[in-house]
């Protein structure tokens, strides 16, 4: 009894009581959820155009933040460590797609897999080799101090870093819809043979999407860094991405954004409110939960194609 | 030119290439583009025309048909004819080659403008036929490189020798057209008779003219208006609404980029006056059902709720009547919300003159865009009268009347109920068909329209059926068949309907259920149901059907002029009327004589006292093959209403 | 009428295999400038594997391929399709989520003067030269009359439609040779009578040269001006139509295959 009024009454009265502070949680949610939707949307990206599951879309993240942050460290400027940073990472596609996409294609989806966990775990090391496994701190001067608006207390730096992804998504969702190379883009991600068909070379396309990606992820890891200091954690921020995906499914932009945002929203207020209910750290598994609740009645997620198969 | 308004078509093109230079006359879809042309621009472009005409031998009086979508350079050809002093005759597109040298012979036409291939070809394989055929023009030079003979002309190079035959003489387009006088022919429609070979319609610059602006003026309409011309060139109708009222008026006729995005050209363009028969109205009313069927359930809930109150509100809110506030802001609301939108997927936007003709129109589907705020409305006309002789004005629209007789138009019935006009826009006659011509027009002037109707207690006009087909009751009174089977079929349960009357002592249906509506209907009611027959012979099913024939009765009783025609008795068919059995034409026409024959027995039993018919019939399966279908079917018997002695008042009431 | 000209492409001695089973054994073809060849046969004769071969899908254990004078040892599909060899698929492969309009847009996508990256970073001149792309695109629309089901996903549309899009696609690379693969397989009387006159058309206004294979035999003695049968990864005859029809090894083969009395005039090939 006493359990089930922790679980069903109180955090209703309690949010009832101050709604104020519900909307501080929904704000900070919305602003964490941003983070999720910039990860998932590297996934997103990569899956539609070359169909591989890329497992090391959290790793690329802590990569290009160490790049970043290492090069900062060295005494680079901002910017420059910035441009440099997205270079690398517009490298470590041209590699990857040499080494791996290329001779493995044509194989199994779960081949393409298991080569992304081999590149997980090579990045990894090798980003701890060249620039260290401690803890860097980043500051990159965006403001943290609080404010008030509107009576709601809200951190300046989420308001920023929130201002920063709607930007990178408007930019990306101009470019696939836009431009020749976004058709292009979107052309291969339909149906790889047809994309030969008319001279759409799938190389230079694995490339740029990789890219793109990489570039993603850059962004995602500076905002995430500048917040909690880069570190081998930021990888796990992939593991989030998992269930953002589940809910908005794995072919759709639109749903890698709003799924990322309903589960930053949905783990902040079940942390806040229901976290005392079940002792606490519930953080780290309600979105699995909701995603599974969700699988359960949307299999092909909020966004994702309908399933049909045509005869 | 005289300083008296211009009485036909070239000079008014003249006239509004001086007044409105730059205004746009004519559009059409192209390569996914709209391109406009100006007054300017076509006065041009049909300068150039009549010049490589006239180039070619073609002299005053001579007969130019015209066969093709609509197409500005097809219009163009119209007036680039009537400059010359010729007769266009436009020839429905979809005519087999046959009927088109029917034609072209019975016309004497030496011209002829096509518009592509399909439409040469077709005149190519009837040349034969045809010896005054000396021309042929076509308008798209796709596919026609390999024609190679003489009498082939594209229209760019007939106009590119028009441009050099103006050179030579500059004034001679301006000449042409001031020889017109508006006594002249201005064209020759064929109507597609239902019986025997088409007539050839002879009407005048005057005819038309007139017509078109008293219904302009009646209207309220500008030269701002735009129109889609998407039905055929060759029907008075198309060629009132796109051709003579754009030349009246001054407005823009747009074409459609081909017959298949009529809707999403119509969208694009959002005519401000607008006509489409009934069928069009109901094609499109079914797809923004289906629509709203696979749309989320909120957006759902919204659209019907809000239909709701249009259906509630929406009518006298269009006719200016007073409504209560709270409702105003609903409607208000709905607007936003649901009929702005629609309204605009629709093409209807900015509609400010709707009109449907040519058939009877359902009153759920009349008022349905009518509550939207459409002002659609019912005309009465034909190819004989140049089109309008009544229309209803706002604020007095009604879904079973056509309105009052226009400025100059006189309507009188005669004693056999048949429809008499006459009018400016009456036509002079059938071209070489004086038999047809005296039939229908009377030395004094009256003309026969065909149609039975009578004047309602509002002193509007209401058309109950083909004359020939209207009898009479044992008693005397009229029986308007199609009337009655049209009441009827305008229930979404009902299908078809064949009633019976003519010299009998009473009216008698036979009726043809929807299987899919009355289906529906079953499942939602847990009938269980095997077959068509098993659904059509329900107790249920006979009651559903009851209830309709007695708001039909009621209906009929609020009539004086068929008070008497109420439905006694009726019978659900056993099997659906089939075109494959003969019974119905293959554009869904019943074939009354045929079916009455057919079931005889079932007749015998409706007008005999027993409460059930027997029928044995041969049938034909969808594989070809044939079987018979024995069956015992229950009659209802209906109560029928009171004929109401004072039908205004009755509406008053109401 | 149109001048048959010289050979445009010259396949010589190709053999193709997968794992044991060979596809093409030897096989050597012509297909001349302006010309229509039909490659027919059997099922399973080496038709599609053929085109595969020609647009670079599948290369070649033995044999070269000449195009246009330049001999290799096998074709890459980019190299193809920016050298002006266009194609369709039997099963049509087309971009379901896009509209048609995108759809026959990716076949401008290599005849786009600036580069993809110069594209993904600049709008301004690129736009321009996207109108003019367009503006040729439209023409096709209008050419294969589709301009209704212009804004409609592809994927929405009947099999008949999608195959004209498909066709719409190739035409806008502006191929000198066209490569279709069964292009009216599975269409209705009336959408096969309107794709055979897309087909003449094309070849006619635009001077295309195309290798197609059809089952249809009344459809290839209609239009194509060559005939070569495929039967078992071997070519069994090639000629005018007429010829190969009353060839007595194509009929044989025809025979061995289906044990049909009646020659070949009527759907063989099927199955």
């Amino acid at each position: 009894m006493d359990l089930l009024a922790a679980v069903f009454l109180a955090p209703i009265a309690n949010m009832a009581s101050n709604p104020e502070f519900v909307l501080e949680v929904v704000i900070g949610g919305l602003l964490a959820g941003v983070m999720y939707s910039l990860v998932a949307l590297g996934f997103v990206l990569i899956y539609k155009a070359s169909g591989v599951f890329n497992f090391a879309q959290g790793t690329m993240v802590l990569f290009a933040a160490l790049t970043f942050v290492g090069l900062i460290e060295r005494g680079v400027p901002i910017w420059g460590a910035f441009v440099i940073a997205a270079a690398v990472m517009v490298l470590l596609a041209v590699v990857v797609e040499r080494l791996m996409l290329r001779p493995l294609v044509n194989q199994e989806q779960i081949i393409l897999f298991m080569g992304t966990i081999g590149l997980a775990f090579f990045l990894d090391g090798f980003g701890q080799l060249v620039w260290g496994a401690d803890v860097h701190p980043l500051d990159i001067g965006i403001p943290k101090a609080p404010l008030i608006i509107g009576g709601v207390l809200v951190n300046e730096f989420d308001l920023v870093a929130a201002a920063v992804a709607a930007s990178l998504v408007a930019a990306l969702a101009l470019f696939f819809q836009r431009t020749p190379i976004g058709r292009a883009l979107r052309a291969v991600a339909d149906d790889h043979q047809a994309a030969q068909s008319v001279g759409i070379p799938l190389r230079s396309i694995w490339v740029i999407v990789w890219s793109v990606a990489g570039v993603v992820g850059l962004v995602a890891g500076i905002m995430w860094g500048s917040n909690l200091g880069v570190q081998f954690s930021i990888s796990l921020v992939a593991l989030k991405a998992l269930p953002v995906l589940m809910l908005g499914g794995f072919t759709s932009v639109p749903g890698a954004i709003v799924g990322g945002l309903i589960v930053g929203v949905g783990e902040k207020l079940a942390e806040v409110f229901w976290g005392s209910a079940f002792g606490g750290a519930i953080e780290d598994w309600f979105a699995y939960a909701l995603a599974l609740v969700f699988l359960l009645f949307r299999p092909q997620g909020l966004f994702g194609e309908r399933i049909i198969e045509r005869v | 030119m005289t300083a008296s308004a211009p009485d036909t078509f070239p000079k008014l093109l003249l006239e509004h290439a001086r007044l409105r230079p730059d205004r746009p006359a004519n559009r059409e879809k192209d390569y996914g583009i709209w391109q406009s042309w100006t007054w300017a621009e076509v006065a041009a472009e049909v300068e150039a025309l009549a010049g490589g005409l006239s180039a070619m031998g073609f002299r005053r009086g001579d007969k130019l048909a015209i066969i093709g979508d609509n197409r500005p350079r097809l219009y163009w050809a119209i007036a680039a004819t009537q400059a010359l002093g010729g007769v266009p005759v436009p020839i429905y597109q979809d005519s087999i080659a046959d009927e088109m040298a029917f034609v072209l012979d019975h016309a004497e036409v030496r011209f002829a403008v096509a518009e592509d291939q399909e439409q040469a070809d077709k005149l190519l394989a009837i040349k034969e036929r045809c010896p005054l055929l000396e021309t042929v023009i076509f308008s798209d030079p796709r596919g026609m490189r390999h024609y190679d003979q003489l009498f082939l002309h594209g229209y760019a190079s007939v106009q590119e020798r028009g441009r050099e035959f103006a050179h030579d003489d500059r004034g001679f387009f301006a000449r042409e057209i001031a020889k017109g006088r508006g006594s002249d022919i201005a064209i020759i429609l064929y109507t597609s008779g239902t019986t025997g070979r088409p007539k050839g319609v002879v009407l005048t610059f005057d005819n038309i003219i007139s017509t078109g602006q008293n219904a302009l003026v009646f209207e309220g309409l500008t030269n701002r208006e735009e129109v889609l011309a998407y039905l055929p060139m060759a029907w008075i109708g198309e060629h009132i609404f796109s051709y003579a009222q754009a030349y009246c008026a001054g407005f823009c006729a747009s074409c459609p980029e081909s017959g298949a995005t009529v809707m999403s050209d119509l969208r694009e363009l959002g005519p401000s006056y607008f006509f489409a028969p009934p069928r069009i109205f109901e094609n499109i009313l079914t797809q923004v059902m289906i629509r709203m069927e696979d749309a989320g359930w909120v957006k759902r809930k919204l659209f019907h709720y809000f239909l709701g109150v249009a259906k509630r509100v929406g009518l006298p809110i269009l006719d200016r009547q007073r409504v209560p506030f709270a409702d105003r802001v609903l409607y208000w609301l709905g607007n936003g919300l649901v009929y702005g939108p629609l309204k605009n997927t629709l093409g209807l936007s900015r509609v400010r003159v709707a009109y449907t003709a040519g058939e009877a129109i359902g009153p759920d589907l009349f008022t349905f865009y009518r509550s939207l705020g459409i002002n659609l409305k019912q005309l009465y006309g034909m190819t004989e009268s140049s089109v309008f002789l009544c229309i209803q004005k706002d604020g007095e629209v009604k879904p079973d009347t056509v309105g009052r007789p226009i400025k100059d138009v006189e309507i009188r019935v005669a004693q056999d109920g048949e429809v008499l006009f006459k009018s400016p826009g009456a036509f002079q006659g059938y071209y070489r068909n004086s038999e047809a011509t005296a039939e229908t027009k009377q030395s004094d002037g009256w003309v026969h329209t065909g149609d039975s109707g009578f004047f309602d207690g509002d002193g509007q006009l209401k058309i109950i059926d083909r004359a020939k087909d209207v009898g009479r009751l044992e008693r005397g009174s009229l029986f308007a068949p199609k009337y009655i089977e049209n009441k009827l079929k305008f229930f979404a349960w009902i299908k078809e309907a064949i009633v019976f009357g003519d010299g009998r002592p009473f009216v008698a249906a036979f009726l043809n259920i929807d299987l899919e509506a009355v289906g529906d209907w079953a499942e939602r009611r847990n009938l269980a149901y095997a077959s068509y027959q098993e659904l059509a012979a329900q107790t249920a099913v006979y009651d559903l059907l009851q209830g309709c024939v007695e708001r039909v009765n009621r209906d009929l009783a609020a009539e004086p002029a068929v008070a008497t025609s109420q439905i006694r008795r009726f019978l659900i068919l056993h099997k659906e009327l089939d075109a494959d059995d003969g019974e119905l034409t293959r554009t869904r026409k019943v074939r009354r004589r045929i079916i009455a024959a057919r079931y005889q027995p079932l007749v015998d039993a409706l007008y005999s006292d027993q409460p059930a018919g027997r029928i044995e019939t041969e049938i034909t399966f969808e594989d070809g093959r044939k079987g018979r279908l024995r069956a015992e079917l229950g009659i209802r018997d209906v109560p029928t209403s009171l004929p109401m002695v004072e039908p205004v008042a009755f509406k008053k009431a109401s | 009428m149109k001048r048959i000209g010289e050979p445009i492409l010259t396949v010589d001695a190709i053999s193709l295999a997968f794992g044991g089973i060979t596809a093409l054994s030897g096989i050597s073809l012509e297909i001349r400038r302006h010309e229509i060849l039909a490659m027919i046969g059997p099922n399973g004769a080496g038709k599609t594997s053929m085109l595969n071969v020609i647009n670079g899908f599948y290369y070649p254990q033995a044999g070269t391929i000449t195009w246009k004078g330049e001999t290799r040892r096998h074709m890459r599909p980019y190299q193809a399709a920016a050298q002006g060899i266009a194609r369709t698929f039997q099963n049509v492969a087309l971009f379901k989520g896009m509209t048609t309009l995108d759809n026959i847009m990716t076949g401008r996508l290599l005849l786009m003067r600036r580069n993809f990256l110069w594209q993904a970073i600049h709008f301004g001149p690129a736009r321009q030269e996207e109108l003019a792309h367009r503006t040729n695109v439209e023409r096709i629309i209008d050419f294969l009359e589709i301009q209704a089901i212009r804004k409609i996903p592809v994927g929405r549309l009947p099999y008949g439609l999608q195959k004209r899009v498909e066709l719409g696609r190739a035409l806008a690379m502006e191929p000198e040779l066209l490569l279709l693969d069964e292009p009216m397989a599975g269409m209705n009387v009336e959408e096969k009578e309107d794709m055979c006159r897309f087909i003449l058309d094309i070849n006619e206004e635009f001077g295309t040269t195309i290798a197609l294979i059809e089952h249809d035999m009344g459809v290839v003695m209609d239009i194509s001006d060559r005939v070569a049968v495929l039967d078992y990864g071997r070519k069994i005859a090639d000629g005018p139509p007429a010829e190969v029809r009353i060839s007595p090894e194509v009929i044989a083969a025809y025979l061995g295959q289906q044990a049909d009395p009646h020659p070949p005039g009527d759907g063989m090939g099927g199955g």
